[in-house]
């Protein structure tokens, strides 16, 4: 960029060069600057301020620094490394399912069965729903005394499933509502990807084969593999960073079982007043999901190249 | 078809009779309930409000429960009647329990400004004054242009909430406690007081006199079909939801197994005795020792005598499987009964029998670390839950037209009406709410507002004797970090109850989590402020 500003500055000469040369600087830098401002009001400074706030101590009368301790003291805190491991199941599990119920939809959609588009529009209402509104209504689905799920496994001669009530069954019933929400965002993209793919490059491989298998592996997901990637790493970062669904089904409960890293960092910081542990937490999250970014993209990366 | 025509139109007629009895029977209560507020209004002290406050508006932070619910109810019930005195008026805004904390400190210590008033919960106070949020009431108190309230009556756990060291911060408002809640019917059947008696060996206690005893009866209920063949038929109903309120129901059963008297005057405040929470010479919790054991293992044994699903229960859940007849006993709030003789799925009005909480026939003694036989009962009262009462931010842009507010709804007329209509939230905690010869209320209060007569006598009663008789009381945790150590509590007690681990092990975990947040905040200003709590000078 210099080396074309300085190759065109020389083209002038004298005052007017100088002129021209400052006015095109002046022209880039209005365009830049609210790009720049933006960049650092709002992903610089936060950043900064909350690596600040991760080395220091909220006491009676304000801050004081401690160094490390923050963080020396996250090895040693039992409700981080459950809030961290429920965290990963739960960005494990419903990426996987996720992925996997809206591919094979999008993939049986794409085959034109009837009543296609009356299922595509049904299917995307939840996406289109708050979070929060969703466990809310979670919380009148799973409730475990005539609530219309135990209803039916009662009508059905099963006894009633504690949902809420039991750690283990707490984790299925947050899972069930953000695969609900996330299922549809998977279905579009994928189903989109699917509908580029070139008919006559399909239609060139099942002259070749009779099985649909090869077709879909050496053919479709090779081509719908960048999508399909970007699917994927959006879903992981949202499901790193859970809140709502958990904030209003089970308040993170029974006990801990559903607190996420991100509850535990709004419980620590706000609720609890004690604003530079929670900011350890949440570097130490951001520091986790850009591993799991670059990981990704290592082995993803050509996709996109 | 004519026959299906016409068994239609019976009931339809069926439906409009009915729902015509219904609305008839709502419209009778709606014009008592604004014929007798109409009355307080009228009763009450006004002072003098300033006409220069006409026009303006100021903002009150409080417990979202809408225009009818608990705690925010009253705010808008009263506002018509405040904007015809004063000219003025005020916006609520209404903010869930779990978040109170957070969007009210933020907003104070920023100094944001954003609320004038917070109706909110007591165990705030210490974050509140430590960090100079609010400002001190005394000089509302006796002038004469604002509202007069009936200090003198108020009960003195209640008052020592309003209060920090010599000032006033809160202005009188609701009284939180926690009494027991058991069906009249189901312990005064012969079937099942015979069926007790040839289980336990001794007769069904009415009421239950300690823990033992109420988990005894729950134990029972929970086995028997009191409610018909298959039916659900709970002992008890329990709100054990974390993040809600379920840690006070551990502090009630702890309460008296902990709380003893030295000897001599029982109120005095020793480090071994009227302690609760810390020891107040260093701040070392006490939360792990052999009284709250037994309590927490008293309170998993109590737990498994109802609804596995208590343990998804916030208050509101809690209450309705009592209110629904699914559930022999209900220990909570003050909203019990009000709820019982008003809510439109409540089944057991007239059969709603109340007392104070349970003691216990041991207390554990701090010095000698010993078990002691307490003399009949250990009895402690408590004022366990939030009692929302009205402070003024510092920020406050008129303090004295949001002063003139609080003070106007602490009035006794106005104060005794919220407490005697349901929806309000508003709990009994002052001598005009209690009955003759101890107070000045009447039953024709309570019965006019929708109460059965005994209902409400047990009622009102259960928070006089607990309130005013009780020897001891558990102290309030208010100093500053409580609602951190609160939290603490809440959730290890809720991993307790759910098995991820053991009485002893989640109570290790509370007072480590202690240890920290009182080192965080400074061991030495959090001694000095938990002395000044529980009025502890040494000894």
């Amino acid at each position: 960029m210099s080396t074309t500003l300085e190759a065109r500055g020389s083209e002038g000469d004298g005052a007017g060069g100088t002129s021209r040369r400052r006015s095109y600087h002046l022209h880039a830098w209005s365009f830049t600057a609210p790009g720049v401002v933006w960049v650092f009001a709002f992903t610089i400074f936060p950043l900064a301020h909350t690596l600040y706030l991760s080395l220091q101590s909220t006491g009676l009368g304000g801050n004081r620094f401690v160094g490390l301790r923050n963080f020396v003291r996250l090895w040693r805190d039992y409700r981080f490394w459950s809030a961290l491991r429920l965290t990963l199941t739960f960005v494990a599990v419903s990426v996987v399912v996720t992925v996997v119920v809206g591919t094979v939809l999008a993939l049986a959609v794409n085959r034109g069965v009837r009543g296609t588009r009356v299922f595509r529009t049904l299917s995307i209402l939840p996406m289109f729903a708050a979070p929060i509104a969703l466990g809310y209504l979670g919380l009148t689905i799973f409730y475990q005394q005539g609530g219309p799920i135990n209803n039916v496994l009662a009508a059905v001669g099963l006894r009633p499933v504690p949902w809420l009530s039991d750690g283990r069954w707490a984790l299925v019933s947050i899972l069930a509502v953000d695969v609900w929400q996330w299922t549809p965002f998977v279905f579009l993209v994928v189903l989109a990807a699917l509908q580029n793919v070139p008919a006559e490059l399909l239609e060139a491989a099942r002259i070749e084969t009779s099985s649909s298998w090869p077709v879909l592996t050496r053919i479709t997901f090779p081509l719908i593999r960048g999508p399909l990637g970007t699917v994927i790493i959006l879903r992981i970062v949202e499901a790193f960073k859970v809140f709502d669904i958990p904030f209003t089904l089970t308040n993170g409960g029974p006990g801990l079982a559903t607190r996420s890293l991100t509850y535990d960092v709004y419980t620590t910081g706000l609720r609890n007043q004690n604003f530079g542990y929670a900011a350890s937490i949440a570097v130490v999250m951001l520091v986790l999901v850009m591993v799991v970014a670059i990981v990704f993209y290592r082995s993803y990366g050509s996709t996109y190249e | 078809m004519a026959k299906r025509c016409s068994t239609y139109a019976v009931l339809a007629g069926f439906l409009l009779v009915g729902t015509a009895g219904v609305s008839q029977a709502a419209a009778s209560m709606d014009e008592l309930e604004k014929s007798t507020a109409d009355k307080a209004f009228a009763a009450a002290a006004k002072g003098k409000p300033n006409p220069a406050w006409k026009g303006q508006t100021f903002t009150i932070a409080t417990l979202a429960a809408g225009p009818r619910g608990a705690i925010s109810g009253p705010l808008y019930f009263w506002k018509p009647y405040f904007e015809k005195l004063t000219g003025a008026t005020y916006r609520v805004v209404e903010i869930a329990f779990g978040d109170m904390q957070a969007k009210i400190e933020t907003d104070f210590a920023s100094g944001a400004g954003q609320y004038d008033a917070v109706v909110g919960g007591q165990f705030m106070m210490g974050d509140y004054v430590a960090n100079d949020w609010i400002i001190p009431i005394d000089k509302y108190l006796n002038d004469p242009s604002y509202p007069k309230m009936d200090l003198d009556s108020i009960a003195p756990a209640y008052k020592a909430l309003d209060r920090w060291g010599d000032h006033w911060y809160a202005f009188n408002n609701d009284h939180d406690g926690m009494i027991l809640y058991y069906r009249r019917d189901l312990f005064n059947d012969k079937k099942w007081q015979d069926q007790f008696q040839a289980k336990y060996k001794y007769a069904l206690p009415n009421p239950p006199k300690t823990w033992q005893q109420l988990l005894d009866v729950a134990s029972f209920f929970n086995s028997v079909e009191w409610n018909g063949p298959g039916k659900e038929h709970q002992g008890i109903s329990l709100h054990l939801k974390v993040g809600e309120q379920g840690f006070f129901d551990f502090l009630s059963i702890a309460a008296p197994y902990v709380v003893s008297t030295p000897g001599g005057n029982p109120k005095k405040v020793t480090r071994f005795h009227n302690v609760f929470w810390f020891d107040p010479t260093d701040m070392k919790p006490l939360v792990n020792t052999a009284p709250f054991v037994k309590a927490l293992e008293t309170e998993i044994a109590l737990y498994k005598a109802g609804s596995s699903a208590q343990l998804s229960w916030a208050l509101g859940e809690a209450w309705n499987a009592f209110l629904g007849g699914q559930a022999a006993m209900c220990y909570s709030f003050g909203d019990v009964t009000p709820l019982a003789e008003s809510a439109a799925n409540s089944v057991i009005k007239g059969k709603v029998a109340a007392s104070p909480t349970p003691g216990s026939t041991e207390v554990w003694d701090f010095q000698s670390k010993k078990w002691v036989k307490a003399s009949g009962a250990n009895l402690v009262g408590n004022v366990d839950g939030a009692s929302w009462s009205g402070v003024i931010s510092r920020k406050a842009k008129n303090p004295d037209l949001v002063a003139y507010f609080l003070a106007w709804q602490g009035t006794p007329e106005i104060n005794h009406w919220n407490t005697t209509w349901g929806f309000t939230g508003i709990n009994p905690g002052t001598k005009y709410d209690f009955f003759a010869p101890f107070g000045t209320a009447k039953v024709e209060d309570y019965v006019n507002a929708g109460y059965d007569r005994q209902d409400a006598i047990d009622y009102v009663n259960a928070y006089q004797k607990q309130d005013f008789e009780y020897p001891l009381q558990l102290p309030y945790l208010r100093i500053p970090g409580t609602p951190a150590y609160l939290e603490s509590l809440d959730v290890h007690i809720s991993e307790a109850l759910s098995g991820h681990v053991s009485a002893q092990e989640a109570l290790n975990r509370i007072a480590s989590d202690w240890d920290e947040i009182t080192d965080r905040l400074g061991r030495d200003k959090q001694v000095k402020f938990y002395r000044e709590a529980i009025g502890y000078t040494g000894g």
